[in-house]
């Protein structure tokens, strides 16, 4: 494999004075990816009681659909598609902007209790104002609160990662017991529903939540490309970022914030979909044999990811109707235990 | 913070300047947990003076009051069991691995304990307090030996990889525990009173069900501060100076295992006891494993049982579940102490 070797780059020309190096492998790999994700759109909008004929398929998605079709196409599951696709891009994206910082392979917002934040927010919309605030809302408050308390608590901001990650654990604590507690508190019914939030579910997905993690996406794209030249270099370390120009400490600040802001974008999209920004970027690295987190196949792994994890939610018969953040948290167990396994066989831990 | 940056000092039975500091602190520690005590049999939900508690403690009380008071009992001791086992492993825990961040849930004990309780509610019927009991206890030793045996198999340090094996036993665990609840609701009402954590609500048959366990294991615990100091040095001068830090690391989380199990067999899940005590007692009493151990058992039983008082107090006639007051408590804490540690750890 030639995949550090100069020779394995090509330069990708954008525009007068905006080019990109672009391996030929993360190329291929991208492309297997889009075949993929293709594959389980197909199957999401096919497969089941509900599933669109493969047939009627093409003219049914030019708008040529009628009765059931138009119904599950517009209405249940072609925003859930849609819905998943970009949540899981944004949860990529923000695990890998978050690893290339921290430099932590075990790094992402919701490690540091942004998850658990979105959670208690939601937990506490429910309890005290139940009807009055929608939540979601309350879930991005959370999640906002959950990371001011962060930001506040290292001293030193987003910029140390070591700190970031114990203060993480205090603030997750915190907000885990308010989830218990309200769960605890409230009735059975009640309980049930928002314990399903909290582990993040795509079963209620509409265009508007589609629409509020398309959005995120598009915010953060032009910032992507202002930073991923610097995230290279702060990747090699702060005396060497520095030594060569950069100013290491701004570009951790920015990318951070950025992180933050696509997983609470998600968040508000499809609640606090657990393991998935911290394997998205963990999985396209492997893929890539690169370095460091790739940020654009790193969301299109959350992109395919998502919609995976949701059809099986959707048509193993195990259970009915579970959240789809049950199934990325096992797959989260899974690619933990594949880490443990491949570490262990180079000896590295 | 690390145990292991300063030479454990020897030979602490002499008389000095050192004996007199530590008879106080030892008398401080042995007051604090008496005052906690005295409060977790005097306060609740039922407002009892101190008067009338004493007139109970001394055989001659009214009857009603007499009853309330009685029926504080098994709570305060399950808080001074479970206290001090969840203390004493996060010690033993921080000891073994040199991991500040070391606690008994870190083990999988929290999740395993949920994914026996949850098959044998769901699968088999099983409910009542001492029945779940019965269940948590097997699966919480189950996964902390899988975790141990994974997570030091092969020699080495292990450190990362037992973090690593606990993450992901909870994580399988978890997703399968929260499965079966969203899916039954039924398992799901006993399971959301289980994962608060709390003392209340137990009888004296969950003390005498945990109490040969946890108390076998707090004695091992206790005898083996002196070998835990040697190892303190390195594994080659341990080795050299004629110790098996090799066993006294086996026998040290084996130890850590079974308190962590038997602690959340008995009040379910509680945060940060095991994980900010070992911290305050190194605070207090410096690198010496004999002193650590026997420190933690008095201290970590004072912090939950006040946590528990607390939680009695602050929303009256209701309780606040213990779980959740020590995660209030313990917390904030974690969040001062994150300032001191260095910019780039």
């Amino acid at each position: 494999m030639t995949a550090a070797a100069p020779a394995g780059k090509r330069l990708v020309r954008v525009a007068p004075g905006l080019a990109f190096p672009v391996r030929v492998r993360s190329l291929s790999i991208g492309a297997l990816l889009l075949v993929l994700l293709a594959v389980a759109s197909v199957a999401t909008l096919t497969l089941g009681r509900l599933g669109v004929a493969l047939a009627d398929l093409p003219s049914a998605l030019t708008g040529g659909a009628q009765g059931k079709d138009a119904f599950v196409i517009k209405r249940l599951r072609g925003p859930r598609l849609v819905t998943a696709m970009a949540v899981g891009a944004a949860f990529g994206l923000s695990g890998a902007l978050f690893q290339s910082v921290t430099r932590n392979p075990l790094g992402s917002p919701d490690v540091i209790g942004l998850g658990a934040g979105a959670g208690a927010g939601a937990a506490m919309t429910a309890l005290l104002f139940p009807g009055v605030l929608p939540v979601p809302v309350g879930a991005v408050l959370g999640a906002a609160l959950a990371m001011t308390v962060v930001y506040l608590a290292t001293g030193a901001g987003f910029r140390s990662p070591g700190r970031l990650v114990v203060a993480g654990i205090g603030v997750a604590a915190i907000a885990n017991a308010l989830i218990e507690y309200v769960v605890y508190a409230v009735e059975r019914d009640r309980a049930s529903v928002l314990k399903a939030y909290v582990n993040g579910s795509l079963n209620a997905s509409s265009w508007d939540d589609a629409l509020t993690a398309a959005t995120a996406l598009l915010v953060a794209l032009p910032v992507c490309l202002f930073l991923f030249r610097d995230l290279a270099v702060v990747e090699m370390g702060d005396e060497t970022a520095e030594a060569l120009g950069a100013a290491p400490a701004r570009t951790k600040t920015l990318a951070v914030l950025l992180s933050i802001g696509l997983s609470g974008a998600a968040v508000a999209a499809a609640g606090p979909i657990a393991f998935l920004a911290l394997c998205g970027p963990q999985i396209a690295r492997r893929l890539t044999n690169a370095s460091g987190p790739h940020l654009a196949l790193s969301a299109l792994t959350g992109a395919v990811l998502l919609p995976l994890a949701d059809l099986a939610a959707q048509q193993l018969p195990l259970f009915d109707d579970l959240p789809v953040g049950i199934y990325t948290m096992a797959l989260g167990g899974a690619y933990l235990a594949y880490l443990l396994v491949h570490e262990w066989r180079r000896g590295t831990l | 913070m690390a145990a292991s940056a300063t030479t454990p000092p020897r030979g602490t039975g002499r008389k000095g300047p050192g004996a007199a500091r530590s008879a106080f602190t030892l008398l401080l520690a042995l007051t604090l947990l008496a005052v906690a005590l005295l409060a977790s049999v005097t306060h609740g939900s039922l407002p009892t003076s101190f008067r009338a508690v004493w007139d109970v403690l001394r055989g001659q009380g009214d009857p009603y009051i007499t009853t309330v008071v009685e029926s504080r009992y098994p709570r305060t001791l399950l808080g001074l069991v479970a206290g001090a086992s969840l203390a004493v492993a996060g010690t033993l825990m921080q000891g073994v691995t040199r991991n500040p961040l070391a606690e008994p849930g870190l083990l999988g004990v929290t999740a395993g304990a949920s994914a026996s309780i949850v098959t044998a509610s769901a699968y088999l019927g099983v409910s009542g307090q001492l029945a779940t009991l019965w269940w948590s206890l097997p699966g919480a030793l189950l996964a902390g030996l899988v975790v141990y045996a994974v997570g030091t198999r092969g020699g080495g340090s292990g450190t990362v990889r037992l973090v690593l094996a606990g993450a992901v036993l909870s994580a399988i665990l978890m997703a399968y525990v929260q499965a079966v609840t969203l899916s039954r609701p039924q398992v799901f009402d006993g399971y959301r009173y289980w994962v608060v954590g709390s003392l209340g609500g137990r009888g004296f048959d969950v003390l005498w069900a945990v109490l040969p366990l946890a108390g076998g294991a707090l004695a091992v615990a206790l005898l083996l501060g002196g070998a835990l100091n040697t190892v303190a040095l390195g594994d080659d001068p341990a080795a050299a100076l004629g110790a098996k830090p090799a066993r006294t690391k086996a026998v040290g989380l084996l130890a850590a295992t079974v308190l962590g199990a038997a602690a959340t067999a008995a009040v379910g899940p509680v945060a940060f006891v095991g994980l900010a005590v070992p911290h305050v007692v190194r605070a207090l009493v410096g690198a010496d494993f004999r002193r650590q151990l026997v420190f933690s058992a008095l201290l970590g039983p004072a912090l939950l049982l006040c946590a528990d008082v607390v939680g009695r107090l602050v929303l009256r006639p209701q309780e606040l579940m213990v779980g959740v007051v020590t995660a209030f408590v313990g917390a904030p804490a974690l969040l001062v102490a994150v300032r001191r540690m260095k910019r780039t750890a």
